[in-house]
């Protein structure tokens, strides 16, 4: 009896275990979601390709900033709806399915479960997002300023939008309430949203909200990093504010992970 | 027994005429909105909001708006209240009747089919007018535009909820499969949104996608009722009028047909 109880304790701890549980759930999670995430790829290259085109229409006659602003903005458009809107769905979908408790009951760290779904969801908005901006770059043939720090500005858009993603999808219960939140950030994003367009066409009380929010934001270092000269305003500040909503979003990620249900 | 034997035949009598189908009519409209009361609210508030939404939010990201422009915002919000309801929501809703397995009870009730079409129609048209009525106020307080409605509006309206409706229905009734409906739908709002010329003047597409609306119902829905709405924007030809006919009539065939089919 005491040899039994004694694996169990050496089971769940140490780095070379977490890795194990990470590693397993990396696995797993990338089986169960396959279609959805092959469905969630193509959707992310159609609405990045979709957008440009769609934007061109609505906006009619752009002059060469305008449209390298637009331009600059679909990888930022591209790259939200990844967390913000498939994750939560991505968990619903074990709800609906109720292997939820499953998941939780298995025998990994969950942390090291958590951040498997961090994992993938970040690497996969990567490529969507690339293809993307290669295709809005090349509908209306803008030439990019590409500089290193688009690493850390996509890594850190990625990190938000997916922790903000998974503490909602896991701290709201009902699916259909989550849907709604869903549309209504996209919404928000899409159309209430300074990503394609500059900030100072929107109302100024609406401004200083979107100092607040993230999607500003994360559009500004994106373009920092692709651009030269485009962004004005200062983008280690931008990037602050992106810190803190880093911190907060994970810090709530991990209360939800740690939660005995 | 001869009393029972006449009862039936008292409920069958009861199956025709126009009394007998208003009755049914009335049924069902109480059915649906007792049925679906926990949704019809949602529905409300968010045409609402995608209405009002859509001519502010479009009026905030488009540079340099100017009056023919805000025109073609309003209006084409009013155009795609009109289309969406139909096109989207009816067909949604049916494929969610479907999942919850209350479909075929639904069909199963001794009311002539065409009452139950009726009445969802009827239902989905409330839903349109309060986001027509909410892009609308929206646009005139925030743009002044010139609205100058002229009596074509009763047709326009009418032929673009019926048209759009009666597709929807069509596709909801015909695809068995609920997750089919609903990708229809999610590209169909992507297509009439972004690739269509409701909001935006047939200009700014590619020449091949002008020439596919022509023959599409979007663009002239979005002519007849932009003309109803406005002086000097569009001038609307016999040829709308007559290609919405065509797929209004072509769409409640095929609802018919589909709603008629015996399983």
């Amino acid at each position: 009896m005491t040899a039994v109880v004694a694996s169990d304790i050496r089971l769940r701890a140490g780095t070379q275990l977490w890795m194990e549980g990470y590693g397993s759930m990396l696995r797993f999670e990338m089986r169960n979601l396959r279609t959805y995430l092959t469905i969630g790829l193509v959707i992310q290259l159609a609405l990045g390709a979709g957008m440009t085109l769609m934007y061109g229409f609505y906006f009619g006659d752009l002059d060469s900033s305008q449209v390298t602003f637009l331009v600059t903005g679909i990888p930022t458009l591209a790259l939200i709806p990844i967390g913000f809107v498939m994750v939560p769905s991505a968990i619903m979908e074990h709800k609906l399915h109720d292997t939820y408790d499953y998941v939780w009951s298995l025998p990994v760290p969950r942390l090291s479960s958590a951040m498997a779904t961090f994992t993938i969801f970040a690497v996969l908005g990567i490529p969507g997002m690339v293809l993307a901006l290669l295709m809005a770059s090349a509908i209306y043939d803008v030439d990019l300023a590409i500089s290193w720090s688009i690493i850390p500005a996509i890594l850190v858009t990625s990190w938000i939008g997916v922790s903000v993603g998974y503490a909602l999808g896991h701290v709201v219960p009902e699916p259909r309430v989550i849907s709604l939140i869903t549309n209504i950030v996209l919404f928000l994003v899409l159309l209430f949203s300074p990503i394609v367009v500059a900030i100072e066409q929107f109302p100024d009380w609406w401004e200083r909200v979107h100092h607040v929010l993230p999607f500003w934001h994360m559009s500004t270092v994106i373009r920092a990093a692709l651009t030269d000269g485009m962004v004005t305003t200062s983008v280690p500040s931008s990037y602050i504010v992106l810190a803190i909503w880093g911190v907060l979003a994970a810090s709530v990620a991990a209360l939800v992970v740690g939660r005995r249900g | 027994m001869t009393a029972e034997a006449a009862s039936p035949v008292l409920v069958t009598s009861g199956w025709f005429g126009a009394a007998a189908w208003m009755r049914a009519y009335r049924v069902m409209l109480r059915w649906e909105i007792f049925g679906s009361r926990l949704l019809y609210p949602i529905l409300i508030v968010s045409q609402i909001l995608v209405g009002a939404g859509f001519v502010i939010g479009f009026g905030l990201l488009i540079p340099d708006l100017d009056l023919a422009t805000a025109q073609y915002l309003t209006t084409g919000a009013v155009v795609m209240s009109l289309i969406l309801v139909g096109l989207v929501v009816a067909p949604q809703l049916i494929a969610q009747q479907k999942m919850e397995g209350s479909y075929d009870y639904v069909q199963s009730l001794p009311v002539p089919r065409s009452a139950v079409v009726a009445a969802s129609m009827t239902l989905s048209s409330l839903v349109a007018v309060t986001g027509i009525v909410a892009a609308l106020s929206a646009a005139v307080w925030r743009y002044d535009v010139d609205l100058s409605l002229d009596p074509s509006i009763v047709p326009a309206f009418i032929l673009t909820l019926a048209c759009g409706s009666l597709l929807g229905s069509a596709v909801g009734h015909a695809l068995d499969n609920p997750q089919a409906t609903l990708l229809f739908t999610q590209l169909g709002i992507l297509f009439i949104i972004g690739f269509s010329p409701v909001s935006f003047p047939m200009e700014r597409l590619p020449g091949w996608l002008s020439g596919l609306h022509e023959y599409l119902p979007i663009h002239h829905m979005a002519v007849v009722v932009r003309a109803s709405l406005t002086d000097g924007l569009v001038d609307p030809t016999f040829r709308s009028w007559f290609v919405l006919t065509v797929w209004a009539v072509m769409a409640a065939l095929v609802t018919g047909l589909v709603m008629g089919r015996r399983r």
